[in-house]
């Protein structure tokens, strides 16, 4: 049985209310943490091998170490634009417990030195928006969020903050831009967030689960949290399990459990009678897997060594009444659809991807597009402003490495089938009507 | 505040040592080892790379991604490679993204030949296209204002139009929508972008995108010569390239002189271009004959000028305007002070100042760059509204608050563009800059005494918070009361601090440096006592003078004083004027009237409000009968019986540098493309010690507005000039009467927004539409100078006005 | 300008064909003396102003407040916003159409996006989606629009109705939820994603009572009625009479459907 932190008791009635989640040992995390040095803190962080699950899986306690000291502004900004397709963990812990992701926050404000914090949290969760705001208030009232918080020398401001729909928010840089009223365009990295990030200042950017998992850290120990998992991924992760399963769900699981055991033991696996065809093991971004790969330990590390990621924790299972086309498609029109458009790779790559696609399923393709294809996924992987192009080029990549009979034996299918929308007579333009619209 | 620090450091590119100052970016220092790293977003101009258009992609050892070499700021020992498989796959993987819309319209497309993409796809690209599905369709080009078209299709998205729109200009009106593939530059709700500025993102787009809707199809790069002059159409003497096909201007392009323009040009000045070559145009001498003026030949008009200033030799008033190049206002201060023995010559709309006021003005140690308003700690604008007045400084003001952190203040009466800018602004009465800035001063200097009220001595404080670099941007009605306030703040020995003033006329710094002030002759020496430009008005009314000889100015429109004037013009016996349109003054007044020369026609010198001598250089030969002015007031002087010896611009110049001590030394040589500022050099302490007298006591102003009467306050619209209104892509930007007024008063008076109305006092009306303002003081209302017809200038002197319905 | 026939080709994109209207003023920040902006409105946007350092951090706060004052981001809507906050409209406008949220053309009062990204279309979003299109076509009270991941998967095939979260749908809810908008009721109160419990069988140690108090929107002592969240398009609190309307049946929430697998 995997040992439950964030989801302990999660469904208790009132959980969200400061009064439950005190009377279940709430802000005693807090307590305990301002009574430490903030450098005592740090320490049990970076002690707990706590890595980032938003996405990167970048080490928590170096991230917050990077700050620079001193008086300068300094911010704090959680990371709650949860949009990578597949993934839903955050938001259930945002309705159920918003009080442990605040009591995270503040204690990662005071290890950091902060005292302004913002939630960016994505537009479409206006409820958990709501909850957050009224736990916010709960919090301010209790004295836990505002000046010289439980007569200690931090003082901290918590804004929520709604986004409005724009997936490249959740990009980190994107993000700030965005909580600074901006379009939600990535930045150049460096600077870095951690030396100039939010109105210039010195950042902190955290998603939420990990933000969340803070307080459980500085109850048991950095030490004995790292216990949990694996070496090198360590403590338990809410995977977010959908698609083709029969029980789509968030399940929290100590890293490096068994993929299988996570889509078929907690998940159900596809429906009777179908099989795994694919399957994203950190959202849609993330390279696919197939069902050779069923049995690998689910943690940062063998995600990475087989190519692909464990991301933000979100497996999308595809079974066999699928085509990988369709899939390919779907990926791609969305990454096009959410490109920013600042960079050239990414915003011209993602549409290319889809208009090729397109022009598999309406039988214009041969087996040399694929060839096309692949490359200029291999032309936008790297060259990017971002990893927003990456996101699409690698899964797509992925599926025409691993699936390209498919792809052909789909090509050669359209062909022959001949489901053709495009009028062919229109395709070559007279030269005279080309003048005309120059000029 | 310190300008950057020029560290110099070694690093590899390409295998070859190449040294660059630290920080600098790759793209940058790449080129001082002779290699070319392509970009398109990349322009320094705009602030912060970046880093969109991935062009620049480059390989840095030590990093295992490609780097842009736009943002990557140069280390000493860093490795780069920009030849290897890995750098060049990914370029040209990039241009063919950018291509993969791009339609390949180059043969109908204006920007071919001077197309960076075109280059770079030539240089950069992989030749060949694997993209087959159709590319993007539209309707093109459309317009994005009456001088720019835009195609989206051609657009890149490389953010520069966008960026200077945000970041450089701050009009925050070109936008992108949408986003992604999707993405587009447009503006809010169809409005079109019409900006002061607006034209620079032609420049800047790196493809046909933006197109100058005047230039579109006039010609190919190889049909044209581009000649570097100066713009003479305001202050800023912004530095310039005209596009020259068959002796016409058919383009004006920046050339980038940080020292002056930063490479930025306004709307004016690039496409006012246009009233070189219109029909209205004086291209040839003309002289009142049968109450009507008729083009003359050259002899005939010179010897009715000569004949008829001979007439009133002692009693001619002089007025020179402020496109008078160096050697125009020298020879015409000989003519008139030596062959016309006549010391009646002004220069400044206004009057000017006392001699030992100009030279305490001139100070060498008091004097700001323009470069200064970019890195003093804080700058003060006073009086004056630099986006009228003299925009590039607007654009060089703001780049200091955004990019340096500058802090602006600002004391105005009208409400200023740069408020929002401001650490502080603060009101005062129309006119009242003068008084204010003794005020400001007094208590300075001062702090302990009384009399300051609350308000000025915050303003004070801001003013001196940020450190002791201030530099104070006025207009030239505060005269030597910037100089106390310059003294009080003890700007005299803190370098990159002082005064930049920024006056009425383009050149109006040198003409009162060659001798065009009365009582100042060349270079500030003594000179006999003579009438001021309202002097000169009140005498030729009263009979004491009887000619006027206006040089590039007519003072019914320009002048204050418009009904002294008209009385002036009338009474004189003789008005002889240069003038390239006959606006209504000489149009009624003139008997002889020269041709004036187009900015681009013209050669000779002027003074940048900064003290910078730069080079007035003809690109085009004279239109019609022109002839050059030097040439037309040497030929009057030697009718006259003074021979002048000038027998070219270059003599004009050389003998200007002989009678003024502090030009010793410079030639055109020295003063070259970029110009030379005179108070930099050594012979600057040949300026005159001239003592001064006590300033006059100010009376206090009026503030009260009483009996329903409002306080009248006056601006010049950056569109108000007789070259916006004949330029026909200008036209439509002329400068209408409109009064500003508060919304208090609009409630009070009942007037709606758009509404036309009069103001009036004794008996004199200007009409006007409504322009509410939120930010107008109360009891204020506000008219435009310098309009054909109902200008401000009809009410000057009145200090309240009624303003009623029409 | 004649058509021509590879315009129908490509990607066409809204606006790309639109030239300025030369009629127009320029416009920058507009004046408060000329652009009337309601007084709540006007508070609601300061309110913003006021939590942030930068107070252009409250663009996407106060687009949002105008769009459920105005029902979509008009022109006139981010004018007044522009006047509020001192900014062009045209700033506003390219933050407002960056963000798929902000509706820059008129748009119903109640906004349904239906998400047909990946998992949910694997379980048939797209047809979910064809059907309330289908359905709610020529209704100008009702906006359908397919949208990208809602971050609920786990109800897939799911749809956002002003900012409620509703799923597994299947094609015969779609009647139903039509009818709860029309009737202003709340939208499918049994399939909505807050009274639905964890799926980790793990999770919960003992068995929880489902009630009204385990919807975590109520906070306690607000007397159990949940409020409709700050969605954006939705009508603000207050314009639309939702006061006399029934309090919602406080019916128990399905059981989860793995309820018998629990552990």
């Amino acid at each position: 049985m995997t040992e439950h932190l964030l989801f302990k008791d999660i469904d208790e009635p009132g959980l969200s209310t400061l009064d439950v989640y005190r009377r279940r040992g709430g802000y005693e995390s807090l307590r305990k943490a301002l009574a430490m040095e903030p450098a005592a803190v740090l320490e049990q962080l970076s002690a707990s091998g706590l890595r980032g699950r938003g996405g990167a899986g970048f080490a928590m306690g170096k991230k917050a170490s990077f700050l620079p000291k001193g008086s300068m502004d300094k911010y704090l900004c959680c990371n709650a634009d949860e949009s990578e397709p597949g993934t839903f963990k955050d938001r259930e812990l945002m309705q159920k417990s918003p009080h442990m992701l605040i009591e995270g926050m503040i204690i990662a404000a005071y290890a950091a030195g902060i005292n302004r914090a913002f939630v960016y949290i994505r537009g479409e969760y206006a409820e958990q928006a709501d909850v957050l705001d009224q736990a916010v208030a709960e919090a301010e009232a209790a004295g836990y969020i505002g000046e010289n918080i439980l007569g200690s020398d931090l003082s901290l401001s918590l804004v929520i903050h709604r986004g409005a729909g724009a997936y490249i928010c959740g990009e980190e840089t994107a993000l700030l831009d965005s909580l600074e009223g901006k379009r939600g365009n990535p930045r150049l990295k460096p600077p870095f967030p951690a030396n100039q990030g939010l109105y210039q200042g010195p950042t902190l950017i955290n998603n939420v689960e990990t933000l969340a998992t803070v307080p459980h850290i500085i109850a048991m120990g950095g030490e004995a949290y790292a216990e949990l998992g694996t070496e090198t991924s360590t403590g338990t992760k809410l995977v977010s399990v959908s698609g083709n399963v029969q029980r789509p769900g968030n399940y929290e699981i100590e890293l490096g459990t068994p993929s299988r055991e996570i889509i078929y033991g907690l998940a159900g696996g596809p429906p009777e009678g179908r099989e795994v065809l694919l399957w994203f093991p950190g959202g849609s971004s993330s390279p696919v897997l197939t069902k050779d790969d069923l049995d690998l330990p689910y943690d940062f590390d063998t995600m990475a060594k087989a190519g692909t990621m464990l991301g933000s924790g979100a497996i999308i299972v595809v079974d066999d009444s699928n085509t990988v086309v369709d899939v390919a498609l779907k990926v791609a029109k969305f990454y096009r659809h959410e490109s920013c458009g600042k960079c050239s790779p990414c915003r011209e790559g993602t549409n290319w991807t889809v208009k090729m696609i397109e022009r598999m399923r309406s039988g214009e393709a041969t087996p040399m597009d694929l060839d096309i294809m692949a490359s200029v996924q291999t032309n936008i992987i790297g060259h990017c402003l971002c990893v927003l192009g990456d996101a699409m080029a690698m899964p797509i990549g992925s599926m025409v490495e691993k699936f390209r009979p498919e792809f052909e034996a789909y090509i050669e299918e359209r062909r022959r089938s001949g489901e053709r929308d495009l009028g062919s007579s229109d395709l070559v333009d007279p030269p005279l009507q080309v003048l005309q619209g120059a000029r | 505040m310190p300008r950057p620090d020029l560290q110099e450091i070694t690093f590899s590119i390409d295998g070859r040592e190449v040294s660059a100052p630290a920080n600098m970016m790759l793209v940058d220092a790449a080129k001082r080892g002779d290699v070319e790293i392509p970009v398109f977003c990349y322009e320094p101009k705009l602030g912060q790379p970046v880093g969109a258009c991935r062009m620049c992609l480059v390989e840095v050892e030590g990093i295992p991604k490609l780097q842009t070499a736009c943002s990557t700021p140069v280390k000493d020992g860093m490795v780069v490679h920009t030849q290897t498989e890995r750098v060049r796959d990914a370029q040209a993987a990039v241009v063919e993204f950018l291509l993969v819309n791009h339609p390949l319209d180059c043969p109908v497309c204006d920007k071919g030949g001077e197309c960076p993409l075109q280059d770079i796809s030539f240089g950069w690209g992989g030749g060949r296209s694997r993209f087959i599905e159709p590319k993007r369709h539209f309707q093109k080009p459309l317009e994005l204002s009456p001088l720019v078209a835009i195609d989206r299709e051609r657009c890149i998205l490389c953010y520069r139009c966008v960026r200077f729109s945000q970041e450089v200009a701050e009009d925050y009106q070109l936008i992108l929508q949408e986003r992604g593939a999707d993405a587009y530059v447009a503006t809010f709700d169809g409005h079109p972008y019409v900006a002061p500025f607006s034209g620079n993102i032609v420049e800047l787009c790196p493809v046909g995108a933006l197109t100058s809707k005047p230039y579109r199809f006039r010609a190919r790069p190889w049909d044209i010569e581009n000649s570097g002059s100066i713009c003479t159409l305001c202050p800023s003497q912004c530095n310039v390239n005209f596009t020259v096909r068959d002796e016409r201007v058919l383009r004006v392009l920046a050339r980038d002189n940080e020292e002056v323009d930063d490479g930025w040009l306004c709307d004016k000045g690039r496409f006012a271009y246009q009233a070189v070559h219109v029909d209205e145009r004086v291209t040839r001498p003309m002289v009142r004959d049968g109450g009507e003026l008729r083009p003359v030949s050259w002899e005939r008009a010179l010897s009715e000028a000569a004949s008829a200033l001979g007439r009133a030799k002692g009693r001619v008033g002089v007025v020179v305007g402020g496109q008078t190049t160096n050697e125009e206002g020298f020879l015409l201060q000989r003519l008139v002070r030596e062959a016309l023995d006549s010391p009646h010559v002004d220069s400044s709309p206004h009057g000017s100042p006392p001699r030992a006021d100009l030279v305490a003005l001139a100070n060498p140690r008091l004097q700001a760059t323009v470069a200064d308003v970019e890195y003093a700690h804080t700058v003060l604008v006073l009086d004056c509204e630099p986006i009228d007045d003299a925009p590039i400084l607007d654009l060089r003001i703001r780049k200091g608050v955004r990019r340096q952190r500058t802090k602006l203040v600002v004391a105005t009466s009208r409400p200023s563009a740069l408020d929002a800018n401001a650490v502080a602004s603060r009101r005062f009465a129309p006119g009242g800059g003068a008084e204010f800035a003794r005020t400001l001063a007094a208590h300075i200097s001062d702090p302990a005494g009384a009399g300051a009220p609350a308000e000025v001595r915050g303003f004070a404080d801001a003013l001196r918070a940020a450190g002791d670099e201030v530099v104070i941007v006025c207009s030239e009605r505060v005269g030597a009361a910037a100089v106390a306030l310059a003294e009080a703040l003890g700007l005299a020995d803190v370098g990159g601090a002082g005064i930049l003033e920024v006056p009425a006329g383009t050149n109006a710094r040198g003409l009162r440096e060659v001798g065009c002030v009365p009582g100042s002759g060349p270079g500030y020496s003594e000179a006999p006592e003579g009438f001021s430009t309202p002097q000169i008005a009140e005498a030729l009314g009263s009979g004491d003078l009887t000619a006027a000889y206006l040089l590039h100015v007519d003072p019914i429109r320009e002048l204050p004083g418009r009904g002294a004037w008209e009385a002036a013009l009338e009474r004189a016996s003789t008005v002889v004027a240069h003038a390239a349109f006959l606006t209504e003054g000489l149009r009624a007044h003139a008997n002889v009237v020269f041709p004036a020369e187009g900015h681009p026609e013209k050669e000779g010198t002027v003074v940048h409000p900064d003290g910078r001598l730069q080079r007035v250089r003809p690109a085009i030969a004279h239109q019609g009968e022109n002839r050059a002015e030097w040439q037309v007031l040497a030929d009057l002087c030697s009718e006259l019986g003074v021979e002048t010896g000038v027998l070219t611009a270059g003599m004009a110049f050389q003998q200007l540098t002989e009678a003024v001590p502090f030009y010793a030394g410079l030639t055109l040589d020295v003063i070259g493309g970029r110009g030379a500022r005179w108070p930099e050099r050594a012979q600057a302490t040949a300026l005159p010690n001239v003592e001064r007298a006590a300033p006059p006591a100010e009376r206090a102003r009026e503030v009260v507005a009483s009996n329903g009467h409002l306080r009248l306050g006056t601006f010049r619209s950056i569109w108000a000039a007789p070259e916006v209104e004949h330029a026909p892509a200008l036209k439509f930007l002329a400068a209408r009467q409109r009064a500003e007024l508060s919304p208090e008063d609009a409630e009070r008076l009942g007037l709606r927004n758009g509404e036309r109305v009069e103001v009036g006092a004794n008996g004199t009306r200007v009409q006007a539409t409504v322009a509410l303002r939120h930010d107008v003081p109360a009891g204020t209302v506000f008219l435009e100078e310098n309009l054909e017809g109902d200008g401000a200038n009809l009410l000057s002197g009145e200090e309240l006005v009624e303003v009623r319905r029409s | 300008m004649s058509t021509v026939p590879r315009f129908g080709h490509g990607s066409r994109v809204p606006g790309w064909d639109d030239a300025v209207d030369l009629e127009k003023d320029p416009i920058e920040v507009p004046d408060p003396a000329t652009t009337p902006v309601p007084d709540d409105l006007r508070a609601e946007i300061k309110s913003h102003l006021a939590k942030y350092p930068d107070p252009r951090s409250a663009a996407l706060p106060a687009l949002a407040a105008a769009q459920r004052r105005h029902g979509w981001c008009s022109p006139e809507a981010i004018a007044q916003v522009a006047t509020v906050m001192r900014l062009t409209p045209a700033y506003l406008s390219a933050v407002a159409t960056f963000y798929d949220m902000f509706h820059t053309e008129p748009v119903g009062l109640h906004k349904v996006y239906v998400c047909t990204n990946i998992s949910c279309s694997l379980n048939g979003a797209d047809a979910l989606y064809e059907r309330l299109a289908d359905a709610a076509h020529g209704d100008e009270d009702l906006h359908v629009q397919h949208f990208e991941c809602l971050g609920a998967c786990d109800i897939a095939p799911m749809a956002s109705v002003d900012g409620v979260y509703v799923g597994p749908m299947e094609l015969d809810d779609v009647p139903k939820l039509l009818d709860d908008l029309a009737a202003g009721r709340p939208p499918l109160p049994e399939k909505q994603l807050r009274r639905r419990f964890s799926a980790d069988p793990g999770a919960n140690s003992r068995q929880f009572e489902p009630g009204p108090q385990n919807q975590p929107i109520i906070a306690a002592g607000t007397g159990g009625t949940p409020k409709p969240p700050i969605a954006f398009g939705a009508p603000m609190p207050g314009d639309e009479d939702r006061s006399d309307q029934p309090a919602p049946v406080e019916q128990a929430p399905d059981p989860p459907e793995d309820d018998e697998e629990r552990a």
